[in-house]
């Protein structure tokens, strides 16, 4: 462990833990006096650094980062040579003015956007949930403000079903004044919000897109709080090949870009693991005839069947191939948990292995109290979606709290952060904003979802 | 993304560094052995900036692009809206409620045919006419997005860069066409640079590579990182850098392509490539924001300053952490040298940049520069390319 981050974990270990009166502001990573980690070097030049979250571990800048996840060796693309130059290495600065400037005039609260997803499509509800734990994060933040003190104001934008349609919210964003903003589930939609981030200067953190490429723009204004696709498949590919021994890799998957980016690390991971897939066949989303790729499918003699695609898609898809005599293991994405796969699959459920964020059943306490607070306002239970925003509002909250009413220093705050405890567990950020940490592997057994056992990741365990 | 009709450079060789031009440059990190008083460099090379900023009249600190046209003036695409340099010096700008789309002008173009200007804006594509703005948004024409990136005007069509792929505007007929994942091989529709190429017409795509696409056949061909991945460049100079194109410029056979994680060049005529990235080559950063090809120099845009190069030479403004400007020179097979220059950038960060034979225009983050070059000493000589 780099020995500014033991101190710093030292600070963390040793902050009194806040009284329980306090417990939404403090479970939900508000301030405390009592420590304080050390600011980014840019930051620090700001004379708006107040006392922050003992749960903010800031980096370095130039300090060297994880490479390609963090994934082992043998998972690395052309892992046989050294290639000419490696990105992503160290952090990417912003480098432009900005930290100076002073506050937006006749400022009447502190506006934070919010991406959602596009009406009536499959991540839509995925979207409502993720609004709800952003708005509970900015009533808790709201709640906890000092008198006199400016609100949060949450600025709300529907995305649009079209291609290129979140560049121009993003920009309508903008023009709205908005501090930094969250969002959004659909990769296409967060690609094209990022580049707009870049012309109009306001931090983005992403908390439910999946999409390995969106982060690997350099673009220093954004940061993703959620696991993306690369760390599930890699997780999968591993447990395929080295646990089970499979060695022949059927992957059923959707033909949108979502099922086609997803496959597309899993494919080249299980290669270099020596198993390349046998087949590789697509479906259109609400399919229901897909005879002649279980025929195709059957014919390879898989020993392990990847699905890739929406929960109730999949769910009619593993009944038909164990209907069909398929006996082969079947291995699906996070998306999988979630009642329309287990109500459309019945028993072929049985047995499917995915991998997840982390243990909904958690017993810890920031995870117990985010859910009891969650359940009070929304009247239900929060899923992963839910979560992650949470945690990504907390991130943009606190930044906002440190850095006053300035983009650029938000900015640094927001993507200097190295290691963050929000209510989903330690995230580890690597050079270009992605949360690394490890995603556990799921099993449906005997009718019910069960964790396989994972070490507790906290920054210790993430340095060694 | 040099889209002018105007003569490319040609005569810009052999400007030799005056540095007696420079007072006060005594203290320098120099190791050259080549007394830089009599070493021509075959790229042009700026002896001092003027700067301008907001107390200047500009509307805003930020200044996206920048453009001289045909008629000799200077045109700024701002924050906060579109200026133009009075004779006098002054700025004159224009914003929404002059009718323009929206006030972040991000690029600019000129129709050499017209003279009408055309701008990409955030909220739609602009035409600057005889002192009206017409918009032209997705909604009430063939723009495939608003939010526009890039724009050139090629052989009487409008080529617009946007979020939702290219869209394509003939001046005669009147008639947009779109060309997205759908009708090319872009993978993705997020184009963000346009360049005119020699009957060819380059596409900077955003984890697309550039497409070049050739209107007469209708034929579209991409170029491509060739390993395919955005962690690493597995060997150089063997073709883009990366896919994520931030910008495209073409002049005088040579296409070159900025990314956000280095440089490259591609020999039309000779069909090979060219790249470079930070801390292995000269190049200031690998954050390059726009490319701005004149002759066979390419003006990089980048996030630490602005280089000049031919691929071979390289000169590299940047401002040191005390506000001075600092002129790093790289010559074949020499010692690089850094010299303090009496004037700087407006800001380290620069967007865009227009060139000519004589002067440089930078804009950045904090203002516009004019970066005035040393006068030539010697005869023009037509530059070589190494």
């Amino acid at each position: 462990m780099k020995i500014f981050e033991l101190c710093l974990f030292a600070l963390v270990a040793a902050a009194p833990t806040a009284p329980a009166a306090a417990a939404p502001a403090d479970a939900a990573g508000g301030e405390t006096s009592a420590a304080l980690p050390a600011a980014p070097a840019e930051a620090q030049s700001s004379s708006a650094t107040p006392a922050s979250s003992p749960r903010f571990i800031y980096g370095t800048p130039g300090e060297k980062y994880p490479y390609y996840a963090g994934l082992p060796k043998e998972l690395l693309p052309y892992n046989k040579v050294e290639p000419y130059e490696r990105f992503f290495i160290t952090r990417m600065p912003f480098r432009g003015p900005g930290r100076d400037y002073p506050p937006p005039p006749d400022l009447k609260s502190l506006r934070i956007g919010l991406l959602d997803s596009p009406k009536y499509g499959p991540n839509w509800e995925r979207s409502v949930h993720t609004r709800e734990g952003v708005v509970l994060a900015m009533e808790e933040a709201n709640r906890a403000r000092p008198p006199g003190q400016l609100p949060f104001e949450l600025v709300e934008r529907e995305g649009m079903a079209q291609w290129g349609g979140a560049a121009n919210i993003t920009a309508d964003l903008a023009d709205d004044k908005v501090l930094g903003f969250l969002g959004t589930i659909d990769g296409a939609e967060a690609h094209v919000a990022l580049r707009v981030t870049l012309k109009t200067e306001i931090v983005m953190i992403n908390t439910s897109d999946p999409d390995p490429s969106l982060t690997e723009t350099n673009i220093p204004w954004l940061i993703r709080v959620f696991p993306d696709q690369r760390l599930e498949e890699a997780k999968l590919a591993e447990l395929i090949v080295h646990k089970f021994g499979c060695q022949r890799i059927a992957i059923l998957r959707e033909g949108d870009r979502y099922g086609r980016l997803g496959v597309h690390s899993f494919m080249a991971f299980a290669r270099r693991l020596g198993c390349p897939a046998v087949q590789e066949l697509l479906f259109k989303p609400g399919d229901t005839d897909i005879h002649h790729q279980i025929a195709a499918i059957k014919d390879s003699q898989p020993d392990a069947v990847f699905f890739i695609g929406e929960p109730d898609d999949i769910g009619r898809f593993v009944k038909q191939f164990r209907q069909e005599g398929i006996q082969a293991r079947f291995f699906g994405t996070n998306l999988l948990m979630d009642g329309r796969f287990l109500q459309n699959a019945g028993e072929a459920a049985e047995g499917m292995m995915i991998t997840y964020f982390f243990d909904l059943a958690r017993k810890d306490p920031l995870w117990v109290s985010f859910v009891a607070r969650f359940k009070e306002r929304w009247g239900h239970e929060p899923d992963a979606f839910a979560a992650y925003a949470y945690d990504g509002a907390q991130i943009m909250i606190n930044a906002v709290q440190r850095a006053g009413p300035n983009r650029w220093r938000i900015r640094d705050q927001v993507c200097n952060v190295d290691f963050y405890q929000g209510v989903t567990g330690w995230m580890r950020f690597d050079a270009i904003g992605n949360n690394i940490s490890p995603v556990p592997v799921v099993r449906f057994e005997h009718g019910r979802w069960v964790f396989e056992p994972e070490p507790e990741f906290t920054p210790s365990v993430a340095q060694q | 993304m040099s889209t002018q009709t105007t003569p490319s450079v040609r005569t810009i060789a052999g400007i030799v560094l005056v540095f007696s031009l420079l007072p006060g440059t005594g203290s320098s990190a120099r190791a050259a052995t080549t007394p830089a008083e009599t070493t021509a460099l075959p790229i042009p090379v700026v002896t001092r900036f003027e700067n301008f900023g907001e107390k200047d009249g500009l509307p805003s600190h930020k200044v996206h692009s920048v453009l001289k046209t045909k008629d000799g003036k200077l045109w700024l695409g701002t924050n906060n809206g579109l200026c133009v340099r009075e004779p006098e010096g002054k700025f004159h700008c224009y914003g929404t409620k002059d009718g323009l789309s929206h006030p972040t002008v991000l690029w600019m173009a000129e129709d050499p045919g017209t003279g009408d200007l055309w701008l990409a804006t955030m909220q739609g594509l602009s035409r600057f006419s005889g002192g009206q703005f017409t918009v032209f948004t997705q909604t009430n024409s063939g723009l495939p997005n608003n939010v526009v990136y890039g724009v050139a005007v090629i052989d009487g069509t409008v080529w617009a860069a946007t979020a939702g792929g290219t869209g394509a505007y003939h001046l005669k007929t009147k008639s947009w066409k779109i060309y997205d994942q759908n009708n090319t091989v872009m993978e993705e529709p997020w184009c963000y640079s346009i360049a005119a190429g020699d009957g060819v017409v380059y596409l900077g795509v955003w984890a697309g590579g550039i497409v070049e696409h050739d209107p007469k056949t209708g034929s579209f061909k991409a170029y491509r990182d060739p390993d395919g991945d955005f962690q690493f460049q597995l060997t150089p100079d063997s073709g883009p850098v990366v896919d994520v194109t931030s910008g495209v410029a073409y002049d005088d056979g040579i296409l070159w392509q900025s990314t956000y994680f280095g440089l490259s060049r591609y020999d039309t005529k000779e069909a090979t490539w060219r790249t470079w990235v930070q801390d292995k080559t000269p190049l200031v950063s690998n954050f390059i924001n726009t490319v701005f090809a004149r002759g066979r120099v390419a003006w990089l845009a980048t996030d630490r300053g602005a280089s000049v190069t031919d691929g071979t030479s390289w000169v590299n403004y940047i401002v040191d952490e005390n506000g001075r400007g600092v002129v790093r020179i790289y010559r074949p097979g020499q010692e690089p040298e850094t010299r303090t220059m009496t004037t700087a950038l407006a800001n380290g960060f620069v967007t865009a940049i227009w060139a000519d034979d004589h002067e440089a225009w930078f804009a950045t983050s904090n203002g516009l520069s004019h970066g005035v070059f040393a006068a030539p000493t010697n005869s023009p000589t037509v530059a070589s390319n190494p």
